[in-house]
């Protein structure tokens, strides 16, 4: 049972991690992934990685929709911007592979405060469709520009760190899982703030939040600014991590499953865009092992895809329904279920 | 309101349960194959958009593994089949091959797709040891220097574009051609080059029309065949629609052009869908179909194995196993070791080959392709595809 | 200029416009009654147009019983989403609903993919074949055909609204559910029939998509197109759901015979930017006034 946690001092209140368990616990979640890529076959490493990346733009994701409330399906465009950022980079200037991921930053950034600007007109839904539009002119642009090319796409060569080239699971690891991990505490941070503040306030009541004084186009512009600089930044991984980027690798499905990680994970948590993103990554790989188990004679091979498609709306329509705040929810009653044992309430 | 505790039940059955699950396969090992056994694996689109070529290609590979190892595999190795379903995605092809090398020896690859088979190109290149091939005809990848571990089952688009235009070029000198093709890097792959080839027999290009991906009204596309007024029409890039549309659209008008398809547009089935609008309908088929009537003792057998009707999908499939099974056989008969190097010098040493009847005449490869065709016409009565031409080789 | 290639273009695009219509008015009715905004529109379209190819194809069905098969089929489906899926979701915000839309659409895919696989597939044909000419210009028929029923659908939808006890319901439902209940009207009736129609509706535009495009499991994309046609006629109003499409229709044809065939998709979505920036619920669309 958890005792003896009264704060003493604002700054002990507002600590990202506000008890000795918690800190113990965030070491060992440490110590895990430093280990994993010891203990883990090439495939695991593979998944880490792809979970890692869908992490980072989960929760980017999370900071526009889960707590500014601005409801975007462009996440895979801004991530195309970054990955295609990178590979033309790799290609025209070469350098140092850390400076491509924030210039895919950067160009993404732009990006979303150029698709935010019409969130001063229009707002929810409306806000969602120009998001979707945005979606197509990325298409449109990646397939058209000269430079990006064209239906093709491009390859990008891998990251090289002193010589050493990143090109198997095993090493990128070691560029992705630390960068998802800087972004993903960047993002808890940023809601310690007084930005992370108006960002929920904008949320819950955006007029209000006017009338409080908070500038309503800055910062939400701000909001979608930041969660681009994510998805270019995770799409920048992403190249470097498949080396191949094509205008068909960033549709709008892709959008689409960014935002169902966010609803199953919870929205306006950061835990919720890690579970979130984890679940809904893992989930296909489970199906197809569970799958494979079950007793149907002859092929089942060709089962797995639409079941998976199912699972996946099934996953979408069920959480909102029974769960609407998501796992993260889970995982707060079962913490609570340890603080508060071997009491009930 | 108690707050009775239910979510950790609801935790358990909806989260620890997969995750256990997962976990526990993770550990244990898969069925897999022996010590010096010559694995095949596959990412095979069973499911997505190409799922119908895919059931096929697995077909395919399957039964020409099977039939190989019933006469001693190679040299006396045992071949087995490792596939995986990919729905025609990249990224779940990219898992499936990670997957089925970390778990397997792998000596041969078969890809489904053109994006899949650049985007592993780098990888394949730093293995070294796997020779892969798939149901990609991509132009690109038609380059031994930059795709030095991969060929194609077959002629690329641009030849089979080569082996239609020089078809056109004999039977009509000078007529008036149209390309319509799809808005992908499938669709666009050969037009530029095919333009230029067109251009070279003194052919004329009318038309370029592209249609979007996914497009259900046409009408307007129609329209621009019209004014080109074609005497060929050539459709690339589909699978079936708009194919239908548009020769019924045309037909509709009084367009008097005749129209053709190139490999994957070419399977019975598919043709046959267009109704009476069929009829007539011409392409360029590397392969012989299942019920051809020429002498083939490769097609009796498979006759014997399959009673019903396969695919162009199964032949292809068929194929490219006995290709990458016959590069494996000449390595180890030189004695050399199976890389992937040594497994495509074998492959390119592929002189005057005799597959048997599934391709009409003996074959070469010629860089990483295979550039040979035949055009077949569709014969609405008889609901076949009989040949319009004989064995077109390209140089 | 060549205006016979021109006018052609424009029947062309009136002629795809009524179908844009169609889809949209279905859309509308589950708006106007429910305020959700469905973006499985495209799914339902195809679980029609697969369901005539069941009965059509499938069973052999006389092509009139299998059209009226189809539309009662996916009636009944349309009343029970509503119930299974939309009705929980009373109050939550937009977004959620939205995104429950989103999730049935995938689960209607995948359930089609799973019993007819992902292939492509051609519907039997049962539009009149010959070609229609409007003097010289060329119509092709079934863009013909649909664009009558369409028009004519549109027609008695707009009727209903105005003068049937049931359309003045949904009417009264959609501007304040409490007053409607207060007046007597059982408002959860109202909307599963709004559901209800909206599938019927959207039964009988894919059917006439199947006809002209075949039928596979990608056709929902067609929604998005709606979506478009939608936002910019106003969501709740369905005559602008008619004189959108047409607009939409036209605009896209016009865009693909000029411009190529690849700037069809970006025309519409530059469109509909260009509404929302200036008018934000499109052209006939009632202005929603947010209150504190």
């Amino acid at each position: 049972m958890r005792i003896a946690t009264a704060k003493e001092s604002y700054l002990q209140d507002e600590a990202l991690f506000d008890s000795r368990t918690q800190r113990v616990w965030a070491a060992l979640l440490g110590l895990a992934l430093i280990a994993y890529p010891f203990m883990a076959n090439d495939y695991w490493l593979y998944l880490a990685c792809l979970v890692a990346i869908n992490v980072a733009s989960a929760t980017g994701l999370n900071i526009l929709t889960g707590y500014t409330g601005l409801v975007s399906l462009g996440q895979a465009a801004f991530m195309g911007l970054g990955a295609y950022t990178v590979a033309v980079m790799e290609h025209h200037v070469g350098g140092f592979f850390l400076l491509n991921l924030l210039a895919a930053g950067v160009v993404a950034m732009a990006g979303g405060i150029v698709v935010g600007i019409p969130s001063l007109r229009v707002k929810g839904l409306y806000l969602a469709i120009v998001t979707i539009a945005a979606s197509f002119l990325a298409h449109f642009l990646f397939v058209n520009s000269g430079f990006t090319g064209g239906t093709g796409g491009m390859t990008v060569p891998p990251a090289q760190v002193a010589g050493v080239a990143l090109d198997t699971s095993f090493r990128i690891y070691w560029l992705i899982v630390p960068v998802t991990v800087l972004m993903v505490l960047g993002a808890a941070n940023l809601f310690r703030t007084r930005i992370g503040r108006a960002f929920i306030a904008i949320r819950d009541r955006d007029i209000s939040a006017e009338v409080l004084g908070i500038p309503l186009l800055r910062y939400k512009l701000l909001s979608f600014g930041l969660s681009s600089f994510y998805a270019g930044v995770a799409g920048g991984l992403w190249a470097y991590f498949f080396r191949v980027v094509t205008p068909e690798s960033f549709p709008l499905i892709m959008s689409i499953f960014f935002l169902a990680a966010i609803i199953v994970g919870g929205m306006g948590t950061i835990l919720g865009g890690i579970l979130g993103a984890i679940f809904m990554t893992m989930v296909p790989e489970v199906l197809r092992i569970l799958v494979g188990l079950l007793p149907v004679s002859g092929d089942t091979l060709q089962f797995v895809s639409p079941v998976r498609t199912i699972v996946f709306g099934l996953l979408i329509v069920g959480f909102l329904i029974f769960e609407p705040h998501g796992l993260a929810e889970v995982w707060r009653r079962i913490r609570r279920f340890f603080h508060l044992w071997p009491f009930r309430n | 309101m108690s707050h009775r505790y239910t979510g950790l039940s609801r935790f358990m059955r909806r989260v620890v349960a997969p995750l256990g699950v997962s976990l526990g396969m993770a550990l244990t090992p898969a069925a897999q194959a022996q010590g010096d056994d010559i694995v095949i694996g596959g990412s095979i689109p069973m499911s997505g958009v190409f799922a119908f070529a895919g059931v096929g290609i697995h077909a395919g590979i399957g039964d020409y593994v099977k039939m190989l190892n019933e006469q001693g595999g190679i040299n006396g190795r045992k071949v087995v089949y490792v596939p995986e379903d990919t729905g025609y995605k990249v990224d779940v092809s990219v898992a499936a091959f990670k997957k089925i090398t970390s778990q397997n020896k792998v000596n041969l690859y078969y890809g489904d797709s053109t994006g899949f088979s650049k985007t592993i190109n780098p990888e394949l290149d730093r293995k070294g040891d796997i020779l892969m091939t798939g149901a990609s005809f991509a132009t690109e990848i038609n380059d031994p220097d930059k795709f030095p571990a991969q060929f194609l089952v077959g002629p690329d688009y641009t030849e089979m574009f080569g082996i239609l235009l020089k078809y056109i070029a004999q039977e009509t000198p000078g007529a008036t051609v149209a390309f319509v093709y799809s808005d992908t890097e499938f669709g666009r792959d050969p037009i530029e080059s095919s333009r230029k080839r067109a251009e070279e027999l003194g052919l004329k290009v009318g038309a370029e029309i592209m249609t979007p991906p996914g497009s259900v009204d046409v009408s307007t596309e129609v329209l621009k065949l019209r004014r080109a007024r074609p005497d060929y029409t050539i459709f690339h890039g589909y699978v079936l629609a708009p194919i239908p549309e548009f020769v019924a659209q045309g037909r509709q008008m009084g367009l008097k052009s005749r129209y053709m398809g190139t490999f994957w547009t070419m399977d019975n089935s598919t043709v046959m869908q267009m109704g009476e609008n069929a009829d007539g309908f011409m392409g360029v088929m590397p392969f012989r179909y299942y019920y051809d009537e020429e002498k083939a003792p490769m097609l009796e057998k498979i006759r014997a194995m399959r009673p019903e009707y396969q695919s162009t999908a199964y032949m292809q499939g068929f194929m490219a196993a006995m290709l990458m099974t016959e590069a494996v056989k000449r390595t180890l008969d030189e004695g050399k070791e199976l890389t992937s190097k040594n497994m495509k010098a074998a492959l390119q040493s592929i002189r005057d080959f005799d597959t048997g009847g599934i391709i009409g005449v003996p074959i070469s490869v010629k860089g990483n392709s295979v550039p040979v065709g035949r055009i077949y016409r569709a014969d609405y009565a008889s609901k076949k595809m009989v040949p319009a031409s004989d064995w077109i080789i390209l140089d | 200029m060549d205006w016979l290639f021109l006018f052609e273009v424009v029947l062309a695009g009136i002629g795809a416009g009524g179908l844009y219509a169609l889809a949209g008015l279905a859309f509308v009715i589950i708006y106007k009654a429910t305020q959700v905004v469905n973006l499985a529109i495209g799914e339902m379209l195809m679980l029609g147009a697969y369901a005539f190819f069941a009965f059509a194809a499938g069973m052999q069905w006389p092509i009139p019983v299998a059209i009226m098969a189809a539309i009662a089929v996916c009636a009944v489906l349309g009343g029970v989403v509503e119930r299974l899926a939309i009705r929980p979701m009373l109050g939550e915000s937009p977004i959620s609903v939205f995104m429950v839309t989103v999730g049935l659409g995938s689960i209607m895919v995948g359930l089609v993919e799973l019993i007819w696989s992902a292939d492509q597939r051609r519907l039997p044909e049962f539009i009149p074949n010959e070609p229609i000419f409007l003097g010289e210009a060329f119509i092709s028929p079934k863009i013909f055909y649909s664009f009558l029923v369409a028009v004519v659908l549109v027609a008695i939808s707009l009727a209903v609204f105005r003068w049937w006890r049931g359309g003045v319901a949904l009417r009264a439902t959609a501007s304040d559910q409490g007053a409607a209940y207060a007046m007597g009207i059982n408002v959860p009736r109202v909307f599963s029939l709004a559901w209800i129609v909206a599938a019927a509706l959207s039964a009988v535009a894919g059917i006439a998509v199947g006809a002209i495009g075949g039928v596979s499991s990608s056709m929902g994309i067609f929604g998005l197109s709606v979506l478009v046609v939608v936002i910019v006629g106003g969501l709740d109003s369905v005559l602008g759901a008619l004189l959108a499409g047409l607009l939409i229709g036209v605009l896209e044809a016009l865009a693909g015979a000029y411009l190529g065939g690849e700037f069809k998709l970006l025309i519409t979505f530059l469109v509909l930017v260009a509404v929302l920036m200036v008018r934000p619920y499109g052209l006939f669309g009632t202005r929603e006034i947010e209150r504190l």
